[in-house]
């Protein structure tokens, strides 16, 4: 398989679930984009490579680097339009949007992801529940098919492959560009409240009361022993009224280099916890904060992740209905009490939107667990899968790299009607990744 | 002021067309994909609110320098200088190439360029701060089995741009060429090489702060100046016999 510009790699998910060795290229031109993907039997796009399970790479497919496409297309401003190329990351975009006092909201968790990979993962940021997932604001996308050629996709034109493609984790072909419809902001900073909760129950009822039009609210916490599951903070993050001129964001460089030894266990995990809940008590119930500290929370806690070590950690993250969240709360505890699972992370968020195809996207709440990547957490993982029927849950197959095919059959319902219209428009199945191998997408 | 970037759709020329831009000039850029040339001016007229203008052309035709370049409506009043941070390479490349072949990469990397100089310079008669920027390779320091006529190209540009500075017609142009080692471009991607390559961003970057010095011949990244001592020092039966051993 080695041609002239790729290389042969080692690549990792950034949970490091799977490792394998790649067949890599990162076109600078359009010409050689073409040339390769005509030259390639399976292709993958890849952008920063920092989601969680293998999207970006396989055994099989060359993985297409993007990034090279960096370019901003068009701008205008009156419009509030943006054409953006692929490769762009969120950074360096809002480095030029912000300027302007202009922005999408649905912002991916770190400022190095690429706008292909987050219109590919259909992101969703911390205003989902006001925003809903990125789809909302992208108005037309321009994709180059190994078999099609050059594609314009939008709601006018080649509407069922534009509906394809995002959130169609990259199997319709390679995201080139990608244009904006931009909102204003008034701030680039915001205001921070901080609410206390004694317990899971208590948290639901803060953040469904605090949801308005204006505020990203989510929680973080604890779940290192059953005695204090469900206890923690409530953050309130509204955007502030008082614009001061912006300045740039410093160059932003990925930080992920897993530690040789694991630093998160039992006892670390609840030592931080106890810091860190009690530090909040103690601190200001308001504040403000700046715009990547809110945006970009895990941006300069990197260590957070490289904590984790070379076996590096398991993500889950559900969508739940409301009514059903209690239950499946009660359920999750009795496993927790006969499993002991050590989890490092465990937050709610509210969304907003409709589940499609394989989108992780609907009107529910949002659950986040973070897992030591260990055995005895895998296992109390496949007995949380079993719970996902019963009470109506959709986990992320973004984030979640050990889904099977089986729960994402029973979980994604339209995930058929996904693959036979992915199907119908690719009979050859170009894009391939390990993801979509795994689950015979 | 404007300076006109021939090659500047990607690497080191793309690199280039940035710094120069994110510095307020504009720009004329070049190169054979229109496609890569539009996407460059748009992303930096945006950015940095200056103009840039494309000119899509096949630099391994003679003509097509004449038709598209050295045109009446070209600004000549307004360059400030021209860069030359482009190249061809052919996989195939030995001493034994069909004769088509040669005459691109002959064209691309040797000829094209000291032909835009000439008519430039045509153009350009007082030539007062005028800067004329090459690029050489390492590759032209000695024969070689693979890459030769690229070698033989990049040698016959440098000893051009040398024989530039001892020109009376050429004292006042500033004359400025980099000799290049291995570059973080698509031309060493998947290379297995065994010396470390030059950032382009640090190259593009003295390239701007030297633009106006009269005369400047250097290496990039440094320490191959003192390979090129070596090579030079050595005799080549040696050399030859040292390559054998390397490649068996």
């Amino acid at each position: 398989m080695k041609k002239q510009y790729t290389k042969e790699k080692k690549n990792s998910s950034f949970d490091k679930s799977i490792s394998l060795n790649i067949f890599y290229t990162k076109p600078d031109k359009y010409k050689l984009l073409e040339d390769i993907s005509f030259n390639s039997e399976k292709i993958i796009n890849i952008g920063s490579n920092l989601s969680y399970s293998p999207l970006g790479f396989s055994k099989e497919s060359l993985s297409m680097d993007i990034r090279k496409f960096n370019r901003i297309l068009e701008f205008d401003l009156k419009e509030k339009l943006i054409k953006v190329e692929a490769g762009l990351t969120f950074h360096e975009l809002l480095n030029f949007t912000l300027k302007h006092n202009l922005w999408i909201p649905q912002l991916p968790g770190y400022p190095s992801i690429t706008i292909g990979g987050a219109v590919a993962a259909n992101s969703h940021g911390k205003s989902c529940a006001i925003h809903g997932s990125i789809r909302k604001s992208i108005k037309s996308i321009l994709l180059f098919h190994k078999n099609h050629g050059w594609m314009n996709l939008s709601d006018k034109e080649n509407k069922e492959i534009f509906d394809l493609t995002v959130g169609g984790i990259g199997l319709t072909g390679t995201i080139v560009s990608v244009t904006f419809k931009l909102l204003k902001i008034e701030s680039h900073t915001f205001t921070t409240k901080k609410f206390i909760t004694k317990n899971i129950d208590e948290c639901k009822k803060i953040i469904l009361k605090e949801s308005d039009q204006s505020a990203f609210i989510y929680s973080w916490n604890r779940a290192d022993d059953l005695k204090n599951f469900g206890k923690g903070l409530v953050y309130k993050n509204e955007i502030n009224n008082c614009l001061i001129d912006f300045k740039e964001f410093p160059k932003f460089k990925n930080k992920f280099s897993p530690f040789f030894i694991p630093l998160w266990n039992k006892i670390s995990i609840k030592m931080i916890n106890i810091i860190f809940f009690y530090f909040n008590q103690i601190t200001k119930p308001i504040k403000d904060e700046d715009f990547i500290k809110v945006i970009f929370p895990f941006y300069g806690k990197e260590k957070y992740f490289n904590f984790f070590g070379k076996k590096g950690f398991i993500e889950s993250q559900l969508l739940i209905d409301e009514m059903k969240f209690d239950a499946f709360m009660e359920e999750f505890k009795i496993l927790y009490t006969k499993f002991k699972p050590t989890i490092t992370l465990f937050s709610i968020k509210n969304m907003s939107g409709k589940q499609k195809f394989v989108r992780f996207e609907d009107n529910k709440l949002c659950i986040t667990f973070d897992y030591i990547n260990s055995n005895k957490n895998l296992l109390f993982m496949s007995k949380i899968d079993n719970l996902y029927n019963k009470y109506e849950i959709l986990p992320s197959i973004i984030k979640d790299s050990r889904i099977s095919k089986e729960t994402f059959n029973k979980t994604y319902k339209y995930s058929y009607d996904f693959k036979n219209k992915l199907k119908e428009f690719d009979k050859y199945r170009v894009y391939q990744s390990e993801i979509s191998k795994r689950l015979e997408i | 002021m404007t300076y006109l970037i021939i090659g500047a759709s990607s690497g080191l020329g793309r690199e280039l067309a940035n710094k120069f831009a994110k510095e307020k000039n504009d720009l004329i850029i070049s190169s054979r994909d229109e496609r890569d040339l539009k996407a460059i001016r748009s992303d930096l007229e945006i950015k940095y609110k200056i103009n840039v203008k494309c000119i899509a052309l096949d630099f391994t035709s003679i003509n097509e320098i004449d038709s598209k370049i050295f045109t009446e409506n070209f600004p000549f009043d307004q360059i400030k200088g021209v860069l030359f941070p482009v190249g061809m390479m052919f996989e195939k490349d030995n001493p034994l190439l069909d004769s088509e072949s040669m005459q691109k990469l002959l064209n691309s990397n040797f000829l094209s360029i000291s032909y835009t100089i000439k008519k430039f310079e045509k153009y350009l008669a007082s030539g007062k701060n005028f800067s004329i920027i090459g690029f050489g390779s390492v590759s032209g320091f000695l024969g070689r089995k693979i890459n030769s006529i690229y070698a033989a190209s990049k040698r016959a540009l440098e000893s051009y741009f040398e024989s530039l500075a001892f020109d009376e017609n050429f004292k006042n142009f500033n004359i400025q060429f980099y000799t290049l080692g291995y570059l973080d471009t698509n031309l060493s991607f998947g290379k297995d090489l065994k010396l470390p390559k030059g950032s382009i961003l640090t190259l593009s970057k003295i390239v701007f702060k030297n633009r106006e010095v009269n005369f400047k011949k250097t290496f990039f990244p440094k320490y191959w100046a003192l390979i090129y001592l070596i090579i030079k020092v050595l005799p080549v039966s040696i050399i030859r016999k040292f390559s054998a051993i390397i490649n068996k």
